[in-house]
């Protein structure tokens, strides 16, 4: 606000609604990996895989040209009517998913270690129909058997290029969805994998869900159950070390009435946190809440999958 | 009832699940984080979404407590910030809100209703119930002896001038509506909401 004696500081006036994935945004995330790597010793390798695979996605992104793209108004119809215009089941036919991959396992070749080789090859050798299978497993979040679990990873990192690439084309952001979808991503219907709470000028001290595909953010009001939307019983659970230090910028965001949690990065702790790097860092919470047995965890992260025969 | 539109999976990620994990698959040890996890422990908070008591604006507030909710326990309050969803406020506060945490924590915060009989110059502690039967004997004594029914006129009137009522800023419509209800049933003319601070 300009007036006579300066400028003030503008607030939080009106936060977007829905806000698209940034171009960089697997950049940002695999150096936040890369920084999460050595800091968190014990997943310290798995953390670095990661990191590698995610700036082998930002490579894939800004060098691949993929068969089909759509054209930049083919989803005015869908973002008119307030539809999720990037919806999975309506997309996965059409979407270039064969030729991502095969860039992203291309990108990923040079950087990847001894012990995660075979992975590469097993990959290269499936058929197309056993990838797509792996990717409907991905996309519905069935961890299927343990044998084939180590692929999945790669398999939603491919898929993750592709959704993240339709979002950057899409014209303008959905609008907010209404009460009963918030629970999805309003840009392709995929589940969140935690909360962030922003420290940008426009949007500070907002929530937002970010979604575990295409990385599309949807707000959300603070202190609220994401799953239920109970406000009562929610608590804020993270990890102290023996020195009362907070182990990561996160927090379990726990409901008593739906026992559920999801995980939520107040970004003010850490401005580098980013809530899928985050989250697989702080694969610790996971395990003392499971101990603890009171809440299941409601976070989608396609780059760790755990199947229930354990 | 609208049908809650959702996919969701739910599960526990726990060291059992970890050895079959795509983790574990992809050929790193999940044991050194299922092992670390002695080495920490949880801690909890609590967000309470309130108002602002300051003036009139009512903005909104997070209030951080920590540890159990069983234990209502003030001085668990560690932090205040701005509700950047309230409508109104939009997450800012006033350099009064942003000392609400001072406020709550204040030596000279009024906690309990406390009277100054006339004549002394100490104020005591006196109960709820006390404090309540008090006013209402002042009021109704002063009503009594004051109330007017008839202008010099002869127009009925029904008023009550010789006694004020001043209501607190953070009300609500609700609040006020029943305020005023109060109020002027008795014949009450004078009568302010805290709005100016």
């Amino acid at each position: 606000m300009n007036h006579a004696y300066g400028n003030a500081p503008m607030g939080v006036m009106d936060p977007p609604a829905v806000v698209l994935p940034d171009p960089g945004h697997f950049a940002v995330r695999a150096q936040r990996l890369h920084a999460l790597s050595e800091r968190i010793e014990p997943l310290g390798a798995f953390l670095a895989f990661m990191a590698q695979l995610s700036r082998a996605q930002q490579v894939v992104l800004e060098r691949h040209q993929p068969q089909w793209l759509p054209e930049p108004d083919a989803f005015a119809l869908a973002l008119k009517h307030g539809m999720p215009p990037l919806g999975v089941e309506a997309l996965r036919g059409d979407v270039d998913f064969h030729t991502e991959f095969a860039a992203l396992l291309d990108a990923l070749d040079l950087a990847i270690g001894e012990a995660q080789r075979p992975l590469l090859a097993e990959l290269r050798k499936m058929p197309r129909s056993g990838i797509d299978q792996l990717a409907t497993r991905v996309l519905t979040g069935d961890a299927g058997l343990p044998s084939q679990r180590g692929l999945m990873p790669l398999v939603a990192a491919g898929l993750q290029v592709a959704w993240l690439r339709l979002a950057l084309r899409l014209p303008a952001p959905p609008q907010r969805p209404p009460p009963e979808a918030r629970a999805i991503c309003p840009c392709c219907g995929s589940l969140p994998v935690a909360s962030v709470i922003q420290i940008d000028q426009i949007r500070s001290g907002v929530r937002y869900l970010q979604c575990g595909l295409c990385a599309t953010q949807w707000y959300l009001e603070r202190a609220k159950c994401s799953v239920c939307d109970q406000t009562g019983k929610l608590d804020y659970l993270s990890l102290e070390d023996e020195t009362g230090e907070p182990l990561l910028p996160v927090q379990a965001e726990t409901c008593g009435d739906c026992h559920t949690y999801l995980k939520i990065v107040p970004r003010e702790f850490d401005a580098q946190a980013e809530p899928l790097a985050d989250d697989l860092a702080s694969l610790a919470l996971d395990l003392l809440l499971a101990e603890k047995g009171e809440y299941r965890r409601s976070g989608y992260n396609p780059f760790l999958w755990v199947g229930n025969e354990g | 009832m609208t049908l809650r539109v959702t996919r969701r999976q739910f599960f526990k990620l726990g060291a059992a699940g970890m050895a079959t994990s795509s983790m574990a698959m992809m050929g790193f040890a999940p044991e050194p984080t299922v092992a670390s996890i002695r080495h920490f422990k949880l801690t909890g908070a609590k967000i309470t979404r309130s108002n602002c008591t300051y003036c009139s604006v009512g903005c909104g507030v997070l209030i951080y407590s920590r540890g159990d909710a069983a234990i209502n326990n003030i001085d668990d309050i560690y932090h205040i910030e701005g509700d950047p969803d309230h409508p109104v406020s939009r997450g800012s506060l006033c350099p009064k809100g942003s000392g609400l945490l001072d406020y709550i924590r204040s030596e000279s915060r009024l906690r309990y209703p406390m009277v100054r009989e006339p004549g002394s110059d100490e104020w005591q502690r006196i109960t709820w119930d006390d404090a309540l039967s008090r006013i209402a004997r002042h009021m109704k004594d002063d009503r009594d002896a004051n109330f007017v029914t008839e202008n010099q006129a002869g127009h009925t009137v029904n008023h009550w001038t010789t006694t004020g009522f001043l209501a607190a800023s953070a009300s609500s419509n609700e609040t006020a509506y029943l305020t005023h209800k109060m109020v002027r049933s008795l014949g009450m003319v004078a009568f302010d909401n805290q709005a100016r601070v």
